[in-house]
C-alpha cells in the first residue's frame, strides 16, 4: 500500500508499523500519520498514555537535529487499533517517520514490511529503549521482515530469530536506510549461547566457612526446588547463604532464559545486554510496596520483584518486617507461578516462578537461642514477632533451618566447603531423576507436588513410613508438616539416587520441618 | 568437688561482708544470731473485739496489707506502739502512721468491703499466730503479719520441708530441664518444690514438682486476684489445686518490679534450701539467694558454660560457696534424703519437656539396658556442648545426613535437644 497518497490537494498521509508492550507482550501497533490544513499543532488519538503524549514535545527537535523539516501543518497521529493502551518512549520513532513520511521526506517503499521502535533524543539520537524483546518477539510473530531498533538494543532485538534486526544509532540514520543511502556497520552482535555458566565472581559456595548443616539445606532446596527460612540471630550468615542458592540451581534452558531476558527488558534492566543466562537473584529491602514487590504502576504496567526472580531466586531478608498486603500477595505466585495485575484496560499477566528464600531473626532484639548472648526480649514481643512469621506463607516453605552463630574457634576450626560447581552437578543429577520420574505430571520439581500426591507417590520403606509416624506423634508434626517432610525427604533420596525414600532421608527431612520453641510453651 | 553426701552440715558461704555462720538443717533453720529480736505482739492478728466488726473479724489485715507503702518492716514497727491490726488502721486513718499514700487508702478502703471480697474469692486467711502460719517466716527480719492463701495445702504445718527452685525468666531449655528434673526429684523425695511462678525456671521447677506428683507452693509478688504473669493463670490454678498460692499482698495489689525482691525473702524462708538453677548477673534469684544466706539457709547451684550470660548467677554463687548440683542426685545427697526413697537418677520422672512427651514406661530411653547403636555412640561421644550438626559430624567421622538422621531419633526419645541450630545432649543421655 502506498504510504503517500494525496488523495485531497494539500493532505498527506503516513503509515509505520510498530508494536506497544502491555505486561511482557507485544501487540502489533499502527502509527498512521496525517499532515493537513490548519494551524501548526500535533495531536496524538488512540489511547496514547503520557509517556506517548511526551513524543509530542520530543519528536520536533529530534526531526530537526536530523537536518529534516517538521511541516508547519496540523499533523494528527493515530495509534491503531485504539482500544489498546499505548504506553512507553518506544513510539518516538515511528510517530517521526510517520510524519517523514506524511511529509514526502522518507519514500514508503520499506514501510509496509518493517517495524521501527525506539526513543529519540532532541538531538535526534535513538536511545536504548526498555521492551525491545518483547516488540521483537512480536515482530517475529507477526510477519515483519525486518526490525529497526536503537544500537544499544541490537543484541537484545537479535535474540530472536525470524525478523532481521537493524540497529540504528540515530534518526538521521534511519532516514538514510529507507533512501537506500546507509547501511548499519555490521550485523548485530550475536549473543553468547548460554553453554558455560557463568558465574558473578566473589559468589560461591565455597566462601561460605562452616555452616555445614545450612549448605546441605540450600543444595536440598536446589534439588527440589523448595523454598527455604533461614532463622538465626544477626551474624550468623543467612544473607551470604542465600545469595549463594541461584550458583548451585542447574542452569537455565534457552527458553528460560529468553522469559528471563524478556522480563528484564521490560522492566528497562536490560540495557546494552543480551541473553540473560544466570538465574535472577532479586533481594528487595522489606520497605517495598506491593506493587514494587508484586507488579503495577499506573499507566505502564511494570513487573515487581517476583517476575524478575522468574526462575531465579527472590530473598526476602528480615522476613517479618515486610508489609502485610506485600506478603499477603506472594500467595498467588506462590500458588500458580504467575501474577496477574488488575487494570482498568483488563488483567495483565507476568510470570512468576520463584524459589523463595527468606531469612528472619527469632525474636526482636535476634538472639532467643544463642549460646552466648541471652536474649532479652519481653515475652508478648516475643510472641507478637512469631506471629507475624506464621501463616499461609510459611506453609508454602518446605524447608525451615535454624542457623547457628559461630564462634571464631567454630568458623576457623572447619576447612573450606565444597564449591558451587560441585554442588550443581549433584544438584542436576538430582533434577533429572525428578524430571524422569515426574514426566506425564504437570510437574517438574518435587516442591510442586501437592501433598495428596506426594502421600501416595512417596515410595517411602516401612522405616522411613514409621519414622515419620514416630515424628508425627512425638514432635506434634500437623497434617501439613507431614506432607512438606514428604517432599523434602523424596528430594533427599534423589540427591542419594535412591528410587524408595529410606528412613535415613525422612529422618533428615524431620530435622528440616522447623520447630516452635518448645522452652517457651513449657516455661510460661 | 567435695561435698555431698558424707559431708555433715553444710560448708559456710564465703562472702566478703558476712560474718561465718554455723547452719544446721533443721527444719525452720535457726535465726540469726544478732538479729534484733522483734516479734509481732501475742495478739496483732486476733479476732477484732469490736461488735461492728463481728461480721468482718480480720478485715483490718486484709486493708494493711493492701496499703501502698506498708511493708511488713513498717507495720511491724508501728505493732510495738498499736498493738492489734485494729489499733494500727486507726493509727493510719489517723494520719499517725504511714505515708500520705497509705493515709489516703486506708480512709478510702472500707473493711467489710474488702473483707467480703476475700472470701467471694476463695482465698484464706492466715495470720501470725494462727496454727497455719508458717514459722519459718518469722525467721526474717520482716515476716508478713498474714498471708493471703489459695489452695488447701499446708505442708509446713505438717513438719514437711520445702526447697526453693528459682533462676531467670529468659532461660534456656537446659534450665528449663534442670529445674524441672530437680523439682521432680523433690516431689519424689516428698519436699514440697517453693518457687515464684515466674517464667521461666520457676514455671518449670512448679511443672516438675506438678508432673512428679509432688506439692509446691507459688508466693506471689502481687494480689493473688492479680493476672500475672499473663499466662499462666493455668498454673497457678493447678497449683492451687493440689498445692498452694501465697502471697503477702491483698486483693487488688499490682505486680511491680519493687515488689519482686520483697516477696523472694519469703521463698528463701519457706524454704531449707534455695538452688539457683540459671541467671545473669543482677538476677532476682541472687537476691533470693543472699536471703537464704542471711537466714541461714543453704545455697545450691547448677553450674553452666562459662561463655553463656545464663551461667553467670549460679557460677558466681558456686565460687562463693554454694554445692555445686550436677543433678537429682547431688541435691537430695545435700538434703540428706537417704537412698532407702528408692531415689535415683535413672528413676526421675521429667514430666513435661521441652520436648517430646516420654514413655512413663520406660522414661524414654532411660529404660535399663538402653543401648546405643554405634552410630548413637559415636555422635553421643562427639556432642561436646551445643554443637551445629556439622561440626559433630566431622568430630564422629561420619556424613552429615546420616548424623542428622540419628539426631532426630535420639531427639524423639529425648536423648538430645536442639536449640538454635545446634544439638545438645540432655541430662537424660549423660549415663
Amino acid at each position: 500500500m502506498s504510504a503517500t497518497d494525496p488523495t485531497v490537494a494539500g493532505e498527506m498521509y503516513g503509515r509505520v508499523l510498530t508494536a506497544t508492550v502491555v505486561g511482557i507482550k507485544g501487540h502489533p501497533v499502527t502509527v498512521e500519520a496525517h499532515v493537513g490544513r490548519g494551524l501548526p499543532a500535533l495531536a496524538i488519538t488512540g489511547m496514547p498514555g503520557s509517556s506517548v503524549q511526551d513524543a509530542r514535545e520530543r519528536v520536533r527537535p529530534a526531526v530537526e537535529g536530523a537536518g529534516l523539516t517538521w511541516p508547519l501543518r496540523r499533523i494528527t497521529v493515530n495509534l491503531a487499533p485504539a482500544n489498546i493502551r499505548k504506553d512507553g518512549p518506544g513510539f518516538d520513532l515511528p510517530i517521526a517517520l510517520g510524519v517523514l513520511a506524511a511529509s514526502a521526506q522518507v519514500p514508503a517503499r520499506d514501510l509496509g514490511h518493517t517495524l521501527f521502535f525506539g526513543e529519540l533524543s532532541l538531538k535526534g539520537d535513538l536511545v536504548a529503549t526498555p521492551g525491545v524483546l518483547a516488540v521483537a518477539i512480536a515482530a517475529a510473530r507477526s510477519g515483519a521482515r525486518a526490525l529497526v531498533v536503537p544500537a544499544g538494543n541490537g543484541a537484545e532485538a537479535s535474540l530472536v530469530e525470524g525478523v532481521e534486526v537493524v540497529a540504528a544509532p540515530t534518526l538521521g540514520a534511519v532516514v538514510g536506510f529507507l533512501r537506500g543511502v546507509w547501511r548499519p556497520s555490521d550485523t548485530a552482535p550475536v549473543a553468547p549461547e548460554p553453554d558455560a555458566i557463568p558465574s558473578t565472581p566473589g559468589v560461591d559456595l565455597a566462601d561460605v566457612r562452616g555452616q555445614g548443616a545450612a549448605r546441605r539445606a540450600l543444595e536440598i532446596a536446589a534439588a527440589g526446588g523448595h523454598n527455604l527460612l533461614l532463622v538465626g540471630p544477626p551474624g550468623a550468615g543467612k544473607t551470604m547463604l542465600a545469595r549463594r542458592l541461584p550458583t548451585i540451581m542447574p542452569a537455565m534452558t534457552r527458553g528460560e532464559a529468553l522469559e528471563v531476558t524478556r522480563l528484564h527488558s521490560v522492566a528497562g534492566l536490560l540495557m546494552h545486554a543480551g541473553l540473560v543466562a544466570t538465574r535472577p537473584f532479586r533481594a528487595p529491602h522489606h520497605s517495598i510496596s506491593g506493587a514494587g514487590l508484586l507488579g503495577g504502576g499506573s499507566g505502564l504496567v511494570r513487573p515487581g520483584e517476583v517476575s524478575l526472580a522468574h526462575h531465579g531466586v527472590l530473598f526476602l531478608d528480615e522476613l517479618t518486617e515486610f508489609r502485610r498486603d506485600a506478603i499477603e500477595g506472594l500467595r498467588q505466585p506462590l500458588e500458580d507461578g504467575r501474577i496477574v495485575v488488575t487494570r482498568a484496560t483488563g488483567p495483565v499477566e507476568f510470570p512468576a516462578r520463584f524459589t523463595l528464600a527468606a531469612a528472619s531473626n527469632p525474636c526482636p532484639c535476634g538472639y532467643l537461642d544463642d549460646v552466648r548472648r541471652m536474649c532479652r526480649c519481653p515475652q508478648n514481643r516475643k510472641e507478637s514477632y512469631a506471629a507475624r512469621l506464621s501463616g499461609p506463607l510459611l506453609d508454602r516453605i518446605d524447608i525451615r533451618l535454624a542457623v547457628p552463630r559461630l564462634s571464631r574457634a567454630e568458623l576457623l576450626g572447619t576447612g573450606s566447603g565444597e564449591g558451587s560447581a560441585v554442588v550443581r552437578e549433584r544438584v542436576e543429577a538430582a533434577r533429572d531423576r525428578q524430571r524422569a520420574r515426574l514426566a506425564g505430571t504437570p510437574w517438574t520439581s518435587n516442591a510442586q507436588v501437592p501433598g495428596n500426591l506426594a502421600r501416595r507417590t512417596a515410595r517411602l520403606t516401612v522405616q522411613a513410613e514409621a519414622a515419620v509416624s514416630r515424628a508425627v506423634d512425638s514432635m506434634a508434626l500437623s497434617g501439613r508438616g507431614f506432607d512438606r517432610v514428604l517432599r523434602v525427604a523424596r528430594t533427599i533420596a534423589d540427591l542419594e539416587g535412591s528410587d524408595r525414600v529410606q528412613a535415613v532421608h525422612a529422618n533428615e527431612a524431620i530435622t528440616y520441618r522447623g520447630q516452635d520453641a518448645a522452652v517457651q510453651a513449657v516455661a510460661g | 568437688m567435695t561435698g555431698g553426701k558424707a559431708e555433715a552440715g553444710v560448708r559456710p558461704l564465703r562472702r566478703p561482708s558476712d560474718l561465718l555462720r554455723e547452719t544446721g538443717v533443721a527444719a525452720g533453720g535457726n535465726r540469726l544470731k544478732g538479729a534484733t529480736d522483734r516479734t509481732w505482739p501475742p495478739a496483732f492478728a486476733a479476732r477484732s473485739e469490736d461488735r461492728a466488726a463481728r461480721a468482718a473479724p480480720r478485715a483490718a489485715l486484709v486493708v494493711l496489707a493492701g496499703l501502698p507503702s506498708m511493708t511488713a518492716g513498717r507495720l511491724l514497727a508501728l505493732s510495738s506502739t498499736a498493738a492489734t491490726a485494729d489499733a494500727c488502721l486507726a493509727e493510719v486513718r489517723d494520719g499517725g502512721a504511714g505515708t500520705a499514700a497509705d493515709q489516703a487508702v486506708a480512709r478510702a478502703t472500707r473493711p467489710d468491703v474488702e473483707w467480703g471480697a476475700l472470701q467471694a474469692s476463695g482465698a484464706t486467711l492466715v495470720a501470725v499466730g494462727d496454727a497455719d502460719y508458717p514459722v519459718a517466716l518469722l525467721d526474717l527480719f520482716d515476716p508478713p503479719a498474714a498471708l493471703f492463701v489459695r489452695g488447701a495445702d499446708r505442708w509446713w504445718s505438717r513438719g514437711g520441708r520445702g526447697a526453693a527452685i528459682v533462676g531467670a525468666r529468659r532461660c534456656s531449655a537446659y534450665g528449663v530441664e534442670m529445674a524441672q528434673t530437680l523439682a521432680g526429684a523433690l516431689a519424689t523425695a516428698r519436699i514440697a518444690v517453693v518457687s515464684g511462678a515466674a517464667r521461666g525456671i520457676d514455671s518449670a521447677a512448679h511443672h516438675g514438682a506438678l508432673d512428679g506428683g509432688g506439692s509446691t507452693v507459688a508466693v506471689l509478688g502481687c494480689g493473688l486476684d492479680q493476672p500475672y504473669p499473663p499466662g499462666n493463670r493455668k498454673l497457678l490454678d493447678a497449683i492451687a489445686e493440689s498445692g498452694a498460692v501465697v502471697t503477702e499482698y491483698a486483693p487488688g495489689v499490682r505486680a511491680e518490679p519493687f515488689r519482686f525482691p520483697a516477696r523472694n525473702r519469703l521463698i528463701a524462708a519457706l524454704s531449707e534450701a534455695v538452688v539457683v538453677v540459671e541467671g545473669a548477673r543482677g538476677s532476682g534469684s541472687m537476691i533470693t539467694a543472699e536471703h537464704a544466706v542471711e537466714l541461714g539457709r543453704q545455697v545450691f547451684a547448677v553450674p553452666g558454660p562459662v561463655t553463656s550470660e545464663l551461667s553467670q548467677a549460679p557460677l558466681a554463687l558456686i565460687r562463693d560457696g554454694a554445692s555445686l548440683i550436677r543433678g537429682p542426685r547431688d541435691l537430695l545427697d545435700e538434703m540428706r534424703v537417704l537412698n532407702d526413697g528408692g531415689i535415683d537418677d535413672d528413676e526421675t520422672t521429667i514430666g513435661r519437656g521441652g520436648g517430646p512427651a516420654p514413655d512413663p514406661v520406660d522414661g524414654g530411653g532411660a529404660e535399663s539396658g538402653w543401648s546405643p547403636t554405634p552410630d548413637e555412640r559415636a555422635v553421643l561421644q562427639a556432642l561436646a556442648g551445643a554443637e551445629p550438626a556439622d561440626v559433630v559430624a566431622m568430630r564422629a567421622g561420619l556424613p552429615l545426613p546420616r548424623v542428622l538422621s540419628v539426631l532426630v531419633g535420639m531427639e524423639v526419645r529425648g536423648l538430645v535437644r536442639s536449640v538454635g541450630g545446634r544439638f545438645e545432649r540432655t541430662l537424660r543421655s549423660a549415663r
